[in-house]
């Protein structure tokens, strides 16, 4: 008996015993916390504090990132020689000027080299109060090419400079196309003349980071010292990241204080409790917020994205290898059905390759077109008609959990209807997926590609060059080749933009890709929040915002 | 004693073995799995020599067994590796320590709210065996059993946020504490405890019940409960004194198993009301194959259940005499 009793009070001893390690993590904890300010999650919003719903960051340290998720904090924390604004466009930040040829800050070498002088604001700091120095920028540039980095990124937005592809091999120590002319003084030499190379330097790899910073403290990157208008107050990994404002900001003090994002939870859900102040919608909640008789129909706000989802054929895979079935099987879609049933309108179709926002938008270039008579007339009269290759395609997408997404669907059913073809739906997991891809395993993928910066090289050059790195569908036409290497370095931009219309008319009638829709987004906003932009890609946005008092 | 001693011993000397097994099964399935870290990291920009440079620096183009074995060498020093795809460069236990605090709050307080309710019911069941009451408070929990976490927590969310308002949405939170790497937050002091442990501790109330009312009902047969009837004490003296303490004694055999639903449970309950704990982390780790999170992270928790399993025979050993591990032991 007695024994028994023993046994009940030991299971109840270990409940007690691991509640008093809490306990004691708390009391320990507690000491360990003072300062900190630490308001819980309890009450309103405080004042001058904006509340979003944010992802969560892979990680903090501008060289690594290539993801949306971390480079929303990146650019907002960090910040390089030159930045983007609410437009899109190139503005100085660090540096005092844009380099041009008219100010004399860009060099046409005799080589064919091309040299930018950049000269750095005086009033330029870090967090930590330290100033800005033409040898931070030059210890970033090539730690961000050190291959002990591992840098994903380094490879595409820094490769252009002279000397980076040697550091990224670790053939050399020091980047020899940077040149530090004295503290507020540096030189960028790239290899050939570019005219959008400078967008590449508004990128997170080309952001200046703090030596000393991370030479003494290995994890730096979890309380970053950068340049941006906010600065790191606290991030509580999987729950939250506060940002504070950085008073001194070169470019101007932000308006709001403090930023709070939590990093988990249904952003709508938060929202209609009056836990953010912002939320983005998804598509399962658009209708409703869409309808002017909903209460959350006046907050509603929407804007473009560069943003483009496309059907990608594998040219060098039968059936798609001929040209007819890949155009056969674009006019089969009725993108608007899709567009008016599935999105409800709130998804743009697209008739092009290049995305509005882009200087050579073409608003009359003609993707093939519905048209489902014409389609299976193509069919017939391509070359694997009738054979039994038609009777095993599948098309691939990106997503886990057996069920296919619902735009997939309806253009499955599409090729049904139209063609008497059974497609067969297939998912991989994201890895997995962008393997097959690459190894270029799959007839047909769904796939969709964000703009790094606004110009067409980053959509056409990348994908559509047959010696193009991102080109796995292995498509190659000479003169599409021909007219994107002229347009690349073409420096009147009429002449460039005529240029990229072309050779996107080129690639629309060889269908390698079927644009489907340009993404937007999808946003409720507080009435309190006021200049709260959205801009079409991840650029620093948050020092505009104001919040009105009576919230 | 001394043979106890012994088992318990001889039992632990296993453990790396199990381990050292758990280990090479994870590490084959997630290494031989399709894709890699890599490949995520890289997002749209998959420049393929870039990923295979990293690929080398990370050691990933290595064969099978000698990553394994760098693995293992650097496990046995206690370096359980980094995240890759879900906090970049950052020490494994260091994500993993903060979490299982956090997933530990929901999970002690769903281990009492299922004990105790648990146990209430039973005994009331079992007093008014014959009557109606008897089988209906049990299969009206015997319902909250055979749904899924996965199903009822959506509707809780639904009464109790959506429609009531009375806790929050989604989330965790409560006072800030300092567990070394990193700021926990104790929900255990806030409202956002409730959703999850209603959650995870409704589907094993009813197995305790049942349980409690079945050995109730041989208790009550017993001779020392008429003994203590005819004595004349009051009823709920023979309840509270006779009753329940013996018919307690079989759930320790329970707290084993209730560990692992409680471990299913939360990973729906983590992912779905977004609480930062190991379920979540599992979740993630798993679809973006951070492999060393992987490892680590069923490594911990093959040792929780080692180490359960072997506490819960020595228990045994204590509620029931005529269990001896060593025929020879003392008496």
């Amino acid at each position: 008996m007695n024994r028994v009793v023993l046994a009940i009070v030991g299971v109840m001893m270990g409940l007690v015993l691991a509640a008093g390690v809490l306990v004691i993590v708390v009391i320990v904890g507690g000491d360990g916390d003072g300062g900190g300010g630490g308001n819980g999650d309890g009450g309103g919003p405080a004042t001058n504090e904006l509340r979003l719903r944010g992802p969560e960051p892979i990680t903090l340290d501008p060289h690594l990132i290539t993801d949306a998720s971390s480079a929303l904090y990146v650019v907002e924390i960090f910040g390089g020689l030159l930045t983007l604004d609410l437009d899109l466009q190139i503005q100085p930040d660090l540096a005092e000027d844009t380099p041009t040829e008219e100010n004399g800050g860009k060099v046409v070498n005799d080589d064919g080299t091309v040299t930018y002088t950049f000269r750095l604001r005086n009033d330029a700091q870090f967090h930590d109060r330290k100033p800005v120095r033409a040898q931070d920028v030059k210890f970033s540039l090539e730690r961000a090419a050190d291959p002990a980095t591992q840098s994903l990124g380094a490879g595409f937005f820094l490769a252009d400079i002279v000397g980076v592809t040697e550091k990224l091999r670790g053939e050399a120590e020091e980047i020899s196309g940077v040149q530090v002319i004295d503290d507020l003084t540096i030189e960028i030499t790239i290899d050939r003349d570019l005219p959008n190379f400078l967008f590449k330097l508004t990128y997170p790899t080309a952001f200046v980071v703090d030596r000393q910073q991370i030479e003494r403290d290995q994890n730096w990157s979890r309380r970053p010292n950068g340049t941006g208008p906010y600065r790191l107050k606290e991030w509580e990994f999987g729950n939250r990241i506060i940002l504070e404002a950085n008073e001194r900001y070169h470019l101007g003090a932000p308006h709001v204080a403090t930023v709070r994002y939590r990093l988990l939870g249904t952003s709508i859900t938060l929202y209609e409790a009056g836990d953010v102040d912002v939320a983005g919608v998804g598509l399962d909640d658009l209708e409703r917020v869409q309808d002017p008789n909903d209460p959350l129909n006046a907050e509603y706000r929407n804007g473009s994205q560069l943003t483009i989802s496309y059907l990608g054929f594998n040219v060098n895979v039968p059936p798609f290898d001929d040209p007819l079935v890949r155009r056969a099987f674009a006019m089969a879609i009725d993108k608007d059905e899709i567009v008016n049933i599935l999105f409800q309108g709130a998804i743009p179709a697209a008739n092009s390759i290049l995305m509005p926002g882009l200087p050579a938008y073409n608003e009359d270039a003609q993707a093939p077109q519905f048209d489902p008579e014409g389609a299976m007339e193509l069919l017939q009269q391509s070359r694997y008609w009738g054979t039994e290759v038609l009777e095993d395609i599948s098309l691939a997408e990106s997503g886990a959990g057996g069920s296919a997404s619902s735009a997939l669907e309806v253009i499955l059913g599409d090729w049904q209807e139209h063609l008497g073809i059974e497609v067969i739906p297939e998912q991989a997991l994201v890895s997995e997926f962008f393997q097959n891809v690459e190894q270029g395993i799959y007839q047909m993928y769904l796939l969709a590609w964000i703009m790094d910066y606004p110009a067409e090289e980053n959509l056409l050059n990348l994908h559509f060059d047959s010696e193009a790195a991102n080109n796995y569908i292995g498509y190659r036409n000479p003169e599409v080749d021909r007219l994107l290497r002229q347009a690349l370095t073409e420096q009147d931009p009429e002449t460039r933009v005529a240029l990229y219309q072309q050779a996107e008319k080129l690639i629309l009638d060889d269908v390698p890709w079927f644009p489907l829709f340009f993404d937007r987004f999808h946003v409720l906003v507080k009435p309190y929040v006021k200049n709260y932009h959205i801009p079409q890609g991840i650029v620093p946005r948050l020092r505009f915002v104001t919040l009105e008092d009576d919230q | 004693m001394q043979g106890l001693l012994a088992y318990a011993i001889r039992r632990l000397l296993w453990m790396p073995f199990i381990l050292f097994i758990v280990s090479f099964l994870t590490f084959t399935i997630t290494r031989f799995g399709p894709g890699d870290p890599v490949t995520i990291l890289a997002g749209q920009h998959r420049d393929p020599v870039t990923i295979e440079r990293i690929k080398q620096e990370r050691g990933l183009d290595k064969p099978f067994y000698v990553q394994y074995g760098i693995y293992m060498k650097n496990l046995a020093k206690g370096d359980f590796g980094e995240s890759v795809t879900i906090y970049r460069g950052v020490d494994v236990l260091e994500i993993i320590w903060p979490r299982i605090l956090v997933s530990l709050q929901p999970g002690l307080i769903a281990l009492v709210i299922s004990f105790t309710v648990g146990t209430a019911v039973g005994i009331f069941a079992a007093m008014r065996q014959g009557t109606w009451v008897d089988p209906f408070s049990i299969s009206s929990f015997l319902l909250f059993q055979s749904i899924p976490v996965l199903v009822s927590l959506p509707f809780l969310v639904l009464i109790f946020v959506v429609k009531l308002g009375w806790l929050p949405a989604t989330g965790w939170g409560g006072p800030q504490v300092d567990v070394g790497p990193q700021d926990i937050s104790l929900g255990i002091f806030s409202r956002h405890i409730i959703l999850p442990a209603v959650a995870l501790s409704l589907p094993g109330i009813a197995g305790i019940a049942r349980l409690v009312r079945a050995t109730t009902l041989s208790v009550l047969g017993e001779d020392y409960v008429r003994t203590a009837r005819a004595k004349g004490l009051p009823e709920t003296t023979v309840i509270i004194r006779h009753v329940t303490r013996n018919s307690l004694l079989p759930l320790v055999t329970i707290i084993g198993l209730s560990l692992v639903t409680l471990l299913e449970g939360a990973f729906f309950t983590e992912t779905i009301l977004g609480i930062p704990g190991i379920g979540l982390l599992g979740f993630q780790a798993a679809s973006s194959q951070d492999y060393d999170v992987i490892l680590a992270l069923v490594l911990i928790l093959a040792t929780a259940f080692i180490l359960a399993n072997i506490a819960i025979d020595i228990a045994y050993t204590f509620i029931d005499p005529r269990i001896r591990y060593e025929g020879r032991g003392s008496r």
